[in-house]
């Protein structure tokens, strides 16, 4: 499922805007992502993420890697598409993101295919931001509307 | 939850003594038993501040507040005495960190839940001695810092270093601290002083999901992040002269190291298996909890003995982690002083867990019972 870095075109390394923030809690963090529509906002979070466990203009788009996540209800599916995303970063290839593309985001039969593109994480080259332990449920929430065009996501993650 | 005014709210809520308030049944719905628990000034005023701004009109924060939650841990099937919050107590996940409960393995009913437990599974603390003085510290400080820097390898994405392949994992998981006893990395008499002899027996690894051991390979003998440590410290006042003398800690600017860490990303997944599976266990028997993050399964069901056993498994990674963490201490106070580590008396003090759930004899209600404790610090 990984491509040669020679497989990656110009359009690969292009770097989407930054749609999210973090907003602080007691001892954790909330990810708060948004975009255009409910698939951006998705990939916007993941990024969130990654983006928490280092700094991201140190990683460079040297490899790609493809993830799948599935689920029974949105939530559900928000969840383990970061668990998932999660896995890739604690176990080979050890894959610290820059950017995340949602190929296939299925909202009826609740299954999202991502392309993952960043590096392997390099103590000393790339700065340790804070650890994710965990992803939760608590005060998830999905914002899903679009004839306001207002698509956003809300996540805790547990650090 | 139950949305009253501040005001309506403290009506459940009684102080019983200057360190103790009592959570009366009605302050959230269900409640089996009551809820208590214990707090100086200080820590009064923080408990009754975040209940006070989850009372504020339109307040959707991300924390119940930590004595709702120890009220709807009261409300779980076969808990017995009280949903209790010890002194550390503030808002968690489902359970409030600090929140202790005890339920009855007899009753059919009985729960177990991973969130009373937490995502880093046997976290706990463990405290070295050493006959080093302060004196003998201070002037090598810096270096001595470095050395443990560079032994244990700590913060996000950091790759530990006791080589370790898939079967010895397995073999770890199973044997806990009698691993690394066979291993050579910790001394016999490390065993008698810890928690459980640093090993518990139900572990069972086949119950573990792929996914968590592979996860927990690279990361074996990592110290971890956040509040997580590896520290210097120094005897500053010794209250109980026969107790520390026992302990072997014998005079003021005695030098120590205490190890903060747990089972790391192999806990945290276990954790995270298990939450997908209780939620199944949860609708097919239909347990009813006051908040999602009480995902809980009955003790005697499929799901509630696979965590158990796999929750040992991650136990006894935590402990032999621990123990990995030791070794590596021993070996930089070895190089720093040029001394070998047992006349350096590097002796492990204790080894306690505070992320754990435990099948433990308690009296309740003037009869013996058994009873699984969850304990969340």
């Amino acid at each position: 499922m990984d491509e040669e870095l020679g497989g990656l075109t110009e359009e690969d390394f292009y770097i989407p805007p930054v749609k999210y923030e973090y907003l602080d809690h007691t001892a954790d963090v909330q990810l708060h992502a948004w975009g255009d529509s409910l698939k951006e906002a998705f990939e916007q979070c993941g990024m969130a993420m990654f983006g928490y466990m280092t700094e991201l203009n140190y990683v460079q788009i040297k490899e790609v890697h493809s993830i799948e996540a599935t689920a029974d209800d949105m939530m559900g599916l928000l969840y383990h598409f970061l668990d998932e995303l999660l896995f890739l970063f604690s176990v080979e290839p050890f894959l610290i993101c820059k950017k995340l593309v949602i190929t296939e985001f299925n909202t009826e039969e609740f299954r999202i295919v991502c392309k993952c593109y960043g590096e392997e994480f390099q103590i000393g080259k790339h700065p340790q931001g804070t650890e994710v332990k965990a992803i939760t449920y608590s005060a998830m929430q999905i914002i899903d509307e679009p004839k306001d065009n207002k698509f956003e996501v809300f996540v805790i993650i547990d650090i | 939850m139950v949305v009253r005014q501040y005001n309506e709210e403290l009506k459940y809520l009684e102080k019983i003594n200057p360190h103790c308030w009592k959570i009366k049944k009605g302050f959230q719905p269900n409640m089996n038993v009551e809820g208590v628990f214990y707090v100086n000034s200080t820590l009064e005023k923080l408990m009754l501040d975040e209940l006070r701004n989850a009372c504020r009109p339109g307040m959707t924060g991300g924390f119940l507040p930590g004595v709702k939650q120890i009220a709807n841990v009261a409300a779980l099937p076969g808990i017995v005495g009280r949903s209790v919050g010890l002194p550390d107590v503030h808002s968690g996940y489902g359970f409030a960190i600090g929140n202790m409960a005890a339920f009855d393995m007899s009753d059919p009913k009985s729960i177990v839940s991973p969130g009373g437990v937490g995502f880093d599974i046997n976290c706990g603390v463990r405290l070295l001695r050493t006959n080093l003085h302060e004196k003998d510290v201070q002037p090598i400080k810096e270096q001595l810092a470095q050395s443990l820097f560079d032994h244990i390898p700590v913060g996000v994405g950091s790759k530990g270093i006791i080589p370790m392949n898939a079967r010895d994992m397995e073999e770890a998981l199973e044997m806990g601290m009698d691993w690394s006893l066979r291993e050579g990395y910790v001394w016999a008499e490390d065993k008698e002083h810890c928690e459980e002899y640093g090993r518990m027996l139900n572990a069972d690894p086949s119950k573990v999901s792929l996914r968590a051991k592979k996860r927990g390979l690279p990361q074996l003998g990592t110290l971890g992040a956040g509040n997580h440590y590896a520290e210097i410290q120094v005897v500053d006042e010794i209250y109980d002269k026969y107790a520390a003398g026992k302990m072997g800690l014998e005079r003021i600017g005695q030098v120590c190291v205490m190890i903060h860490s747990g089972s790391r990303g192999f806990g945290h997944q276990v954790a995270t298996d298990a939450l997908v599976q209780m939620e199944k266990a949860m609708k097919r028997d239909k347990i009813e909890t006051n908040d999602r993050q009480l995902a809980c399964a009955r003790i005697n069901s499929v799901e509630g003995q696979d965590y158990l056993k796999a929750m040992a498994a991650a136990a006894n990674f935590a402990w032999v982690n621990r123990s990995s963490m030791t070794f590596l201490t021993r070996q930089a106070f070895a190089k720093q002083f040029k001394m070998a580590p047992d006349d350096l008396d590097m002796h492990l003090i204790y080894d306690v867990s505070h992320n754990v759930a435990k099948i433990e004899e308690h009296i309740v209600d003037g009869k013996p019972k058994t009873l699984l404790v969850h304990r969340k610090v």
